[in-house]
């Protein structure tokens, strides 16, 4: 036997390898299709004006973000306009409170009250550039 | 131009703001720049003044009075970027900060005292430093003096791509 069921085996594991990539593949392609540029300052340290983002639209689709996450989302007083900010609480209505990580330069839910689920656009969760700070958002 | 090029190809096509209503101070040093490019152009001026006659006199006064002015406007204008827009994060950033603050207002106290145009180079030489940093904090090229006609903000064309 020998050669052929180590064949069988190399290829069960390159199978294998290859269905649990599709799903990684696909979020990349779509948070490609969705990536963003981070302007103004409300959440140094974290995200610095330049800081270009991948967004995973679908990321928020079965599940509403949790306290901690950070997300993209509509403006609620200029809903053309991307917000991005970190959840800080979950209402019992579902609703979100956002706040910048530098809440003393920031506008946030504090100004304009608790956002509705479905106003997030997407997860932001990798930095593709600068190449310096590439990397997951965690 | 391949860089920015490939800056435009993977650049978002959408901005996320981090945003905050309340209007934060504006900040530049190209006043600091320039005041130190004004040393620099007095100190030629006052060497190359012989003249014993009035006329000659009263421009020597004028321009070592400009000298004078201008190393204070260096040192008041750097002073405000450094005390009032840099926060902690960026001194992390730049460990460098602090000290290069520092030795640009000695240099320009330096360049009040002498006629040296070695002393004079050593000023601009440490403010375009500063605004590099400056402009690195603000994750947008550096728009030197000396960088001005290439460095239009990179950024600002990759999101104008459509």
């Amino acid at each position: 036997m020998g050669r052929f069921a180590a064949g069988l085996r190399v290829g069960l594991l390159a199978g294998t390898a290859a269905v649990a990539l599709v799903p990684e593949l696909r979020r990349l392609s779509r948070s490609w299709s969705s990536r963003v540029a981070v302007v103004e300052t409300s959440m140094l340290p974290t995200l610095r004006p330049g800081d270009w983002l991948l967004v995973d639209p679908d990321a928020y689709r079965r599940r509403t973000p949790d306290a901690g996450d950070i997300v993209v989302v509509s403006d609620p007083r200029e809903p053309d306009r991307l917000l991005v900010k970190r959840v800080v609480g979950v209402g019992p209505d579902g609703r979100l409170d956002l706040l910048g990580d530098d809440p003393s330069a920031s506008t946030d839910s504090r100004e304009f009250g608790p956002v509705e689920p479905s106003a997030v656009q997407g997860r932001p969760w990798a930095r593709y550039w600068p190449p310096r700070r590439w990397g997951s958002l965690g | 131009m391949l860089r920015r090029r490939f800056l435009a190809a993977i650049a978002p096509r959408r901005m996320a703001h981090a945003h905050c209503d309340i209007p934060c101070g504006i900040y530049d040093p190209a006043p600091a720049q320039i005041a130190a490019r004004t040393v620099s152009r007095m100190v030629e001026l006052i060497g190359q003044n012989t003249g014993d006659d009035v006329a000659s006199r009263n421009k020597f006064a004028r321009c070592v009075q400009v000298k004078e002015t201008h190393a204070e406007n260096v040192k008041r204008e750097i002073q405000i970027i450094w005390s009032d827009y840099f926060k902690p994060e960026h001194v992390e950033q730049f460990p460098e900060l602090h000290d290069l603050t520092w030795k640009i207002l000695k240099q320009a106290g330096a360049c009040k005292q002498s006629v040296d145009a070695a002393a004079a180079a050593e000023l601009e030489r440490l403010v375009a430093r500063f605004t590099e940093i400056f402009w690195a904090t603000k994750g947008k090229p550096v728009h030197t003096m000396a960088a001005a006609a290439e460095g239009t903000a990179l950024n600002a064309i990759a999101w104008e791509v459509k």
